[in-house]
């Protein structure tokens, strides 16, 4: 039977991982994940987990500990944010071109300097191009949910990819929220039977090399294969989304939610993670006064739906990205690059950067009205108006132009 | 395509070198004046020195011919025997 | 069984890697492999011994045994995580190895090292220590001695070498002991102990020197590592279960000049550095006695 429980997203999380039958977890504190790891330690001390856990001395060991068990067969989890992020890159980047199927969640968190614990993407889409899969979540049932699809979707055979599941740190780590908890026996029908690898295994039975020093032409296959996973992953995530609303009666649209975004659609703002209620909200009080405006909510960074983007957002006369994080260097924000690459070419379409909620500060529903009347008037005025390099909008709370 | 993995793996067999390339001289072991005390096959960094029964010998394909065995040798029983590098 | 025996067991590693001639590291490394078998996996992080061929090359492998590489940072960490999976699945008897330079182990490694001897975790952990990055091309590590040419200290290494074993074993993990290739015995039976160990984590340290890095004949590998432990230099040592005890005993210390004069790496060493050496030795050594003695008053009293 699932239950009904009030819960943080951290205790989301740890629950999800505590389903997913783990071998080996890796513990290790950071605001704002830190609650996950206590909460898998008590389930684990309290003979509600049968699990190993490695309470290790930093992040990089916390990497190199699930990738040590990954490699020898074991099914992994942890969780980290920002800084820890940052410090277990190294390890990071291997778990995806070593094809190790990890699990790990990310409370998304800003990185330093300045000094910060708050929320903001900048972290997670910081290492996105080290080739692991990326979830932004919108709020805690999706946590909880998310990471339960994630380790199906990582050991299937056609991906064979590790996850990240990012949620906002304190938005959603911290704020209690209705969450359904699927029955275990549920989740073990829904989930593989353990982790069985093919494809990668330290096993003195069969004793080989793992990982020897490879010529340039082998290594241009891997990872031509490694690309082609994430590509193939796409499909993968549709279909577990459809199983898993079969199994559970909840769907999360895979990797791209059209929010009211229909033929006379004039304005779509793109949301990741947590604002996307916010803007929800503001969209719906839009509509209700007569505005066509829509929102586009971005659940899959890595691999990017490009096809899926282009296809819901051409033909509407502007859309604006709303950034919470910056990209150093393109004066934008990094999502709304991502989008404008998908829109390569499309034509009538005005494409806004907008930047708001950074070092964790509110993103409210009366930004988003704003973005999206700006975004109607851009619409509006047509191409004549829509600069090839649009100026950024950081939008905050005392209005737009309280800004740079 | 080189390769029917998906991911950097060595199943294939042994990666090895012929080193035995690199000698200028070649272990020679008398065979009279060894004690088989092993001490040779203990010290040879290659592990080119193996022992059947009473005998010892040394594997040609791999001896780096490093001299060791002859240094360490307690009664002098190996020597290298410098050879042609034409 | 006999030490020639234990030593016919068969060799672990491929017979051809690309290790210099002469080189201490190749022979510590078959040895202890040949003495730990095929049941366990083995890890080579970057250095000499990946990069002579240990780990592979492109879709071959250079070991009989699983081998991979881990990162320089994280030998110690990856195999926490192994021995954890490793459990799991019942092959508790199958050993988790590292075979790590001094670079891996005391410098880049040495977190991951500390945080695997603090959790206990049941490795077995060697090092190879041939005092410096030797394989990038001689930069100087924390166990580099005062005094010794490094390409990045080449007026010599103005700070004195890290004294890795004594810290491992204040972390008072279950085994650890120093080896010497010139002191095969010992090695083996030292090897053996770490093996049997199911308390927690092993840690052996083995001076190797190096022939390219610190200059000397490759046929004269051999005796420059005796001449290492009978100068005291390098004592030869276990810590059981936290009693100290100098496994071979040097009565009657060689000069420590014969082995600094040995080497080229140690040419430009003055005369102030070599007595601060000597100092260094003989305090090591007293401080070892002492070790001894109070393990033994602990256990007895």
């Amino acid at each position: 039977m699932s239950q009904v429980e009030v819960m943080n997203g951290n205790r989301a999380a740890g629950i999800a991982a505590c389903l997913a039958r783990p071998d080996v977890i890796a513990a290790y504190p950071i605001t704002p994940q830190s609650s996950v790891v206590e909460f898998i330690s008590r389930m684990i001390a309290e003979d509600k987990l049968d699990a190993k856990i490695c309470e290790v001395e930093s992040e990089h060991s916390a990497m190199s500990v699930l990738e040590g068990a990954s490699l020898a067969g074991g099914r992994t989890f942890s969780a980290t944010s920002s800084q820890g992020l940052a410090l277990m890159y190294e390890p990071y980047f291997r778990a995806s071109t070593l094809r190790l199927p990890i699990v790990m969640a990310i409370a998304n968190r800003e990185m330093i300097s300045p000094q910060t614990l708050w929320a903001s993407a900048q972290d997670s889409l910081s290492v996105r191009d080290a080739g692991w899969m990326q979830f932004y979540v919108e709020d805690n049932q999706e946590i909880l949910d998310t990471l339960l699809q994630a380790f199906r979707i990582a050991e299937d055979s056609r991906v064979l990819l590790p996850i990240n599941v990012c949620y906002d740190g304190f938005y959603l780590s911290h704020m209690s929220e209705r969450v359904v908890v699927p029955d275990p026996e549920e989740v073990d029908a829904f989930l593989p039977d353990g982790y069985h690898p093919q494809h990668i295994l330290l096993d003195p039975d069969r004793p080989m090399a793992v990982d020897p020093l490879t010529n340039g032409d082998l290594l241009t296959e891997y990872r031509a294969k490694h690309l082609a996973a994430q590509q193939a992953a796409l499909e993968v995530i549709e279909q577990v989304d459809a199983k898993f609303s079969a199994a559970f009666g909840r769907s999360w649209d895979g990797a791209v939610e059209a929010y009211r975004i229909d033929g006379d659609c004039e304005a779509v703002v793109v949301t990741l993670g947590s604002m996307t209620g916010a803007g929800r909200e503001a969209v719906d009080r839009m509509r209700e006064s007569g505005a066509s405006v829509g929102l586009l909510k971005l659940r899959v960074v890595r691999p990017f739906p490009a096809k899926e983007v282009r296809e819901l957002l051409r033909g509407i006369p502007a859309v604006g990205v709303v950034d919470r994080n910056v990209s150093f260097g393109w004066d934008t924000g990094i999502i709304y690059q991502e989008v404008s690459s998908a829109l390569y070419g499309v034509q009538g379409t005005a494409r806004v950067p907008m930047i708001a909620g950074l070092g964790g500060q509110d993103i409210t529903v009366e930004m988003f009205e704003d973005a999206l009347r700006t975004l109607l008037e851009r619409g509006r005025a047509g191409s004549a108006c829509s600069p090839e390099f649009p100026e950024t909008i950081w939008l905050s709370q005392d209005g737009e132009e309280e800004t740079r | 395509m080189r390769s029917q993995y998906i991911v950097p793996i060595g199943p294939d067999g042994i990666y090895e070198i012929k080193t035995g390339t690199w000698r200028t001289a070649d272990p020679r072991i008398d065979e009279d004046a060894c004690i088989r005390c092993g001490i040779c096959l203990m010290h040879c960094p290659v592990g080119a020195v193996t022992r059947e029964g009473e005998r010892f010998t040394i594997n040609l394909d791999y001896c780096k011919g490093c001299g060791i065995c002859a240094h360490e040798c307690p009664k002098g029983a190996i020597t290298m025997e410098g050879r042609d590098t034409a | 069984m006999s030490i020639l025996n234990r030593l016919s067991a068969p060799d672990m590693i491929s017979p051809g890697i690309s290790a210099c001639v002469g080189c201490n590291v190749e022979l510590t490394l078959r040895t202890v492999m040949r003495i730990v078998g095929p049941n366990s996996v083995l890890a080579i992080p970057p250095g000499c011994m990946g990069g002579v061929g240990v780990v592979g090359w492109d879709k071959l492998s250079g070991a009989r045994v699983p081998v991979f590489f881990p990162l320089l940072t994280n030998t110690a960490s990856m195999l926490s995580g192994i021995r954890l999976a490793y459990d799991r699945q019942g092959k508790v008897n199958t050993h988790v190895v590292a075979f790590a330079g001094d670079g891996a182990s005391v410098d880049a490694g040495f977190q991951a090292l500390s945080g695997a001897a603090e959790r206990n975790d049941r490795i077995l952990y060697v090092c190879y220590d041939n005092e410096g990055y030797m394989n990038t091309g001689y930069q100087r590590s924390a166990a580099t001695p005062k005094g010794a040419w490094t390409s990045t200290t080449p007026h010599g290494k103005l700070q004195i070498k890290k004294d890795t074993p004594r810290i491992m074993a204040d972390h008072r993990i279950p085994y650890v002991a120093t080896c010497s290739p010139a002191y095969i015995p010992d090695l083996v039976t030292k090897v053996e102990k770490a093996m049997a160990n199911r308390d927690g984590f092993s840690y052996l340290h083995v001076l190797t020197p190096c022939v390219s890095g610190w200059g000397f004949p490759p046929e004269e590998s051999i005796e420059v590592c005796r001449s290492s432990v009978q100068t005291r230099y390098f004592p030869l040592y276990e810590v059981d279960h936290g009693r100290y005890r100098i496994t071979v005993d040097v009565p009657k210390p060689r000069p420590l000049s014969e082995y600094v004069g040995r080497l080229k790496k140690f040419s430009r060493t003055t005369e102030a550095e070599l007595a601060e050496m000597e100092l260094l030795v003989k305090q090591q050594w007293q401080e070892l006695r002492a070790l001894e003695r109070v393990g033994g008053e602990h256990i007895d009293g």
